[in-house]
C-alpha cells in the first residue's frame, strides 16, 4: 500500500499531460491544483509512514526511494507547488499561454520529485537534466522579451555545464565504486570512510559533485543565471528561489557519505560557501532592482548552504534550504504590492546601500548605550554555548564549532540590534526581554535542528562533523573567532554610536570604488565582454 | 584482431552515416537542392542502421576520427546556416562519429536522431509550402501565433539537444555509462554533446522566440500535417519508452 507514495513524480506528469486536453481555460489551474493537493497528501502520508514506521519506502527495483531525506523535501516541494499554482491561477490569468505555463511547471515539478526520491545515480542524472529544460522553458516563457529570451540562454549554458559534469561524475562513480545504487555505495562509501583514502579518483569524483552542485545553486563564479533571471513570471521566480537552486544542496546530502572520504572538497566547499555568502550579501545591498536583489540575497544563503555542507552540517544545510525557501517565495510572492506601494511612495524600498556605505547613523551617543551593546556581543555567544552544552556537547569535539559559532554572534548580534532598536528602552527589563525571548528563540531554533539531524543522519553526523574539521590548532580558530567578534564589534559600534562631524560625512575615494565595484556587481559583465574581445 | 571483413564494414559505415562530408560536393551540384540532399543523406544513415542491425560491430579509431573531423566542419557550417533542411542533414554528419563509435547503441542512437530529423524535415516542408522557404530566421513569434508548431519544433531540437526523457539522450546516456573512457572517447563525446546542444538551442533561439510579426499571415498546422507530426511524436515516445528500459537495465 505505501508503495502508491513513490508514483508521486509520476502525478505531474500525468496533469501535464491532462492539461493538454482541457479546453476550459477555467479548469486549467483547478485540476493541476486539486491533482497536485493529492500529491501533498501522500507526500504527508509517506513522512507518517517513514516517521511511525522507521523504515524507508523502496520501490521500482530499487530505483525510487521515500527515505528520511524524502519525508522531509516532498511535503515541502509539494506544498511550495500548491502555493504557486494557487498564485499563478490569477497572476498568470491575462498572459499568452497559460496552459503551456501551468504543463511547464507540472514537467518541472515532476523532475524535483524524481530528483529528491531518486535511489540510483541514473534516475538522478536524468531528473538533474529534466530540470535544466524544464527551467529553460520556464525561464524563457515570455517569449517575446529579448532580454528574458537572453538571460534564459545563460541559465541553460550554466546548467547545461552542470549536467556534464554531474554525468561525467555519475560515469566516474561507476568505474571507481562498481554500482549505480545509492544504497549500496552508502554502505560502500561508510566502509571505506574507516581507514583513509587516497585513491585521487574519490577525490575528483567528489570535486565534480561539489562543481554541479555548485552551478545549479548559483554559487560565485556561476552566479549570473540565477539574478539576471528576474524578468521570469513572479511565480517562476518563486520556484526558482524556493526549490530549483536548492537541488546543489539536496545532491550533496546524497552524496554526504563519498564527502566524508573527501575532506579536501568539504574544505574547499566551505571556502567557496563563504565567499560567496559575503560576496553576494553586499552585492544585494547595492542592486537597485527588487527582484534582482532577492536574486543575490538567495545566491548568499546558497553560500551559505554550501558553506554548512564544507563544516559537515548536511542536515543544517536542509534545514537551512528549506527555511530560507518559505522565506524566499513569500517574498516573492509579496514584491508585486511592494513594487505597488513604491509607486506611491518613493522613500520604498530603503535605500539600504546608502545607508550601509555612505550614510552614518549620528543618533545615539551615551556610554550607556555603549555598555549595552558590549553586553548584547557578549551575550549571544554565551547563550549559544549554553544551549549547544545542554543539547549536542559533542559538537564542541570538532573545529567546525568555532565557524558556526562565528555565525552564529552575527546572526545573534544583528536580532539583538534589531530588537534594541525596535524597543528603544535601556531598561533592565526590557534587556531581560530581550535575552530571554532570544534564549526561547535559539532553544527552538537548535532544537528543531538537532531533531532534524538526528532523523536524517543519526550517528553518522558526527562521521561528517569530524571530516570537516579543519586543519588548524583551537588556540587559533579561538583567535581568529575573537578578531571577527572585535572587527565586528567596532563596525557596529562605530555605525551606531559614534557622531561625526559634519564634514567627515562626505564619503572617502575608496569607499566609492568599493561602492562601484558592488554596484558594477563585480565587473562580471565587463570582464567577459573584455575576453570576448580579445582584450584579455 | 582486426579482419578485412570489419575494415570493410567500417568504410560502409563510414560512408552511410555521414562520416565523410559528401554534401560538400552535393552542395555545389546544381541538381542537388537542401531538400534532395537532406533526403539522401538520411536515407543512407537508415540504410546504415538497418545494416547495422544485422552485423558485428567493432570501430576503428581512425575511421572514427575521420567522422569527428567531419562532425566539427558540420558544427560550423550549421551555426552558419537559418534552413531547416540544411541543418537537418548537418546534423545527420555531425553525430555520424556518435554512430561509429556506439556501435550496438549507435544504431538506436541514429535511429531516434532520424525520426527527430524527419520532424524537422515535417517543419522544413511546412515552411517551404506558407512561408515560402524553409528559412526559419524571418519567421518570428511561431510560439504566440501558432503554439502547436512552437511545442514541435521545441521537441525537435530537444531531443538533438539531448535532453532526457527524450530517446537521443537515453540511448547517448546508455552508451556513456557503459563504455570505458579513453582519451579519444572523451573528446568525442564532449565536443558532440556540446555541438548538439549549442545548435538545437541556437535554432531553438532564433525560430520559436520572438513577438508575432504583423506583416506575417501565420498559417497553422492542418490536419493531414497534425498526423503526420504526431506520428512523429509518438514513435519519439515509443523509442524513449525502449531507452529508458535500455538504460534502466543498466541501472
Amino acid at each position: 500500500m505505501e508503495k502508491i507514495i513513490l508514483l508521486i513524480p509520476g502525478i505531474p506528469i500525468l496533469i501535464a499531460f491532462l492539461l493538454f486536453f482541457i479546453r476550459k481555460k477555467e479548469l486549467i489551474p483547478k485540476v493541476s491544483i486539486i491533482l497536485s493537493s493529492m500529491i501533498a497528501l501522500l507526500a504527508l502520508y509517506g513522512t507518517y509512514y517513514v516517521i511511525s514506521n522507521d523504515a524507508q519506502i523502496v520501490g521500482f527495483n530499487g530505483l525510487l526511494v521515500y527515505n528520511e531525506l524524502s519525508a522531509i523535501l516532498v511535503p515541502y516541494v509539494a506544498i511550495l507547488g500548491l502555493v504557486i499554482r494557487k498564485y499563478a491561477t490569477k497572476y498568470m490569468w491575462d498572459e499568452a499561454g497559460y496552459r503551456r505555463f501551468f504543463i511547464l511547471l507540472n514537467f518541472i515539478f515532476a523532475s524535483i520529485y524524481l530528483l529528491v526520491m531518486s535511489n540510483n545515480l541514473i534516475v538522478l542524472a536524468l531528473a538533474w537534466q529534466l530540470m535544466s529544460v524544464g527551467l529553460y522553458l520556464l525561464v524563457s516563457f515570455n517569449v517575446g522579451s529579448k532580454t528574458a529570451v537572453k538571460n534564459a540562454r545563460w541559465t541553460m549554458y550554466i546548467h547545461k555545464g552542470a549536467d556534464f559534469v554531474f554525468l561525467l561524475a555519475v560515469i566516474l562513480t561507476y568505474q571507481t565504486f562498481g554500482s549505480f545504487d545509492l544504497l549500496v555505495l552508502k554502505e560502500k562509501w561508510l566502509v571505506m570512510s574507516q581507514s583513509p583514502v587516497t585513491d585521487p579518483m574519490v577525490l575528483t569524483v567528489g570535486l565534480l559533485y561539489l562543481l554541479a552542485a555548485m552551478m545549479k545553486s548559483a554559487i560565485v563564479p556561476f552566479h549570473i543565471w540565477l539574478p539576471y533571471t528576474s524578468e521570469a513570471p513572479t511565480p517562476v521566480s518563486g520556484l526558482m528561489h524556493a526549490g530549483v537552486v536548492n537541488v546543489g544542496g539536496i545532491l550533496l546530502n546524497k552524496m554526504a557519505y563519498l564527502l566524508i572520504l573527501t575532506p579536501m572538497v568539504l574544505n574547499i566547499a566551505f571556502v567557496i560557501g563563504l565567499f560567496t555568502a559575503i560576496f553576494a550579501s553586499m552585492l544585494m545591498l547595492v542592486v537597485s532592482d527588487i527582484k534582482r536583489s532577492l536574486g543575490y540575497s538567495t545566491v548568499g544563503q546558497m553560500g551559505y548552504m554550501i558553506m554548512e555542507i564544507g563544516l559537515g552540517a548536511f542536515s543544517l544545510a536542509i534545514y537551512h534550504l528549506i527555511v530560507h525557501g518559505i522565506f524566499k517565495a513569500s517574498l516573492f510572492l509579496e514584491s508585486g504590492s511592494i513594487i505597488k506601494y513604491a509607486r506611491k511612495d518613493p522613500n520604498i524600498p530603503e535605500r539600504l546601500s546608502h545607508k550601509t556605505f555612505l550614510e552614518e547613523n549620528t543618533k545615539y551617543k551615551s556610554s550607556k548605550t555603549f555598555k549595552l551593546i558590549a553586553l548584547f556581543t557578549i551575550v549571544p555567544v554565551v547563550v549559544f554555548i549554553g544551549i549547544k552544552m545542554i543539547l549536542a556537547p559533542e559538537f564542541f569535539e570538532f573545529n567546525a564549532a568555532i565557524v558556526i559559532l562565528a555565525f552564529a554572534w552575527l546572526t545573534g548580534t544583528q536580532l539583538f540590534l534589531s530588537f534594541f532598536k525596535v524597543s528603544k528602552f535601556d531598561s533592565i527589563k526590557a534587556i531581560f526581554g530581550i535575552i530571554s525571548s532570544f534564549i526561547i528563540v535559539l532553544f527552538s531554533y537548535e532544537f528543531i535542528g538537532l531533531s532534524l539531524e538526528h532523523f536524517l543522519y543519526g550517528h553518522d553526523s558526527l562521521l561528517f562533523y569530524k571530516a570537516a574539521t579543519l586543519n588548524v590548532t583551537l588556540v587559533s580558530a579561538l583567535l581568529v573567532l575573537s578578531l571577527v567578534m572585535i572587527v565586528g564589534w567596532l563596525f557596529i559600534y562605530k555605525q551606531h554610536f559614534i557622531t561625526l562631524p559634519a564634514n567627515k560625512e562626505k564619503s572617502t575615494k575608496s569607499k566609492w570604488s568599493f561602492y562601484k565595484l558592488l554596484v558594477k556587481e563585480g565587473y562580471y559583465f565587463e570582464i567577459f565582454n573584455s575576453s570576448k574581445k580579445g582584450k584579455l | 584482431m582486426i579482419t578485412d571483413n570489419i575494415v570493410f564494414l567500417n568504410i560502409v559505415f563510414l560512408l552511410l552515416s555521414g562520416g565523410v562530408p559528401y554534401f560538400i560536393l552535393l552542395e555545389k551540384s546544381d541538381s542537388f537542392s537542401a531538400k534532395s540532399i537532406f533526403i539522401v543523406s538520411g536515407f543512407l544513415l537508415l540504410t546504415g542502421v538497418i545494416i547495422s542491425f544485422f552485423t558485428d560491430r567493432e570501430y576503428m579509431t581512425s575511421f572514427v576520427l575521420v567522422s569527428f573531423f567531419t562532425a566539427l566542419y558540420s558544427i560550423y557550417r550549421a551555426t552558419q546556416t537559418t534552413n531547416f533542411y540544411k541543418l537537418g542533414y548537418y546534423f545527420i554528419f555531425m553525430n555520424a562519429p556518435f554512430f561509429i563509435l556506439f556501435e550496438e547503441h549507435g544504431a538506436f542512437y541514429s535511429l531516434s536522431l532520424l525520426v527527430s530529423l524527419l520532424g524537422i524535415y515535417a517543419i522544413a516542408s511546412f515552411y517551404e509550402k506558407h512561408y515560402g522557404s524553409a528559412n526559419y530566421l524571418y519567421v518570428r513569434g511561431i510560439t504566440l501565433a501558432t503554439p502547436l508548431i512552437g511545442i514541435h519544433i521545441t521537441v525537435y531540437l530537444i531531443t538533438i539537444g539531448l535532453y532526457p526523457p527524450l530517446p537521443n539522450s537515453l540511448f547517448f546516456l546508455t552508451h556513456i555509462f557503459n563504455s570505458e573512457a579513453n582519451a579519444l572517447w572523451l573528446v568525442i563525446v564532449i565536443t558532440l554533446y556540446a555541438g548538439n546542444f549549442l545548435v538545437s538551442m541556437r535554432v531553438l533561439e532564433k525560430s520559436i522566440f520572438g513577438k508575432k510579426n504583423p506583416n506575417i499571415h501565420y498559417v497553422d498546422l492542418n490536419f493531414k500535417e497534425k498526423i503526420t507530426h504526431f506520428t512523429i511524436i509518438v514513435s519519439l515516445v515509443l523509442l524513449s519508452i525502449y531507452g529508458v528500459k535500455e538504460i534502466l537495465t543498466w541501472a
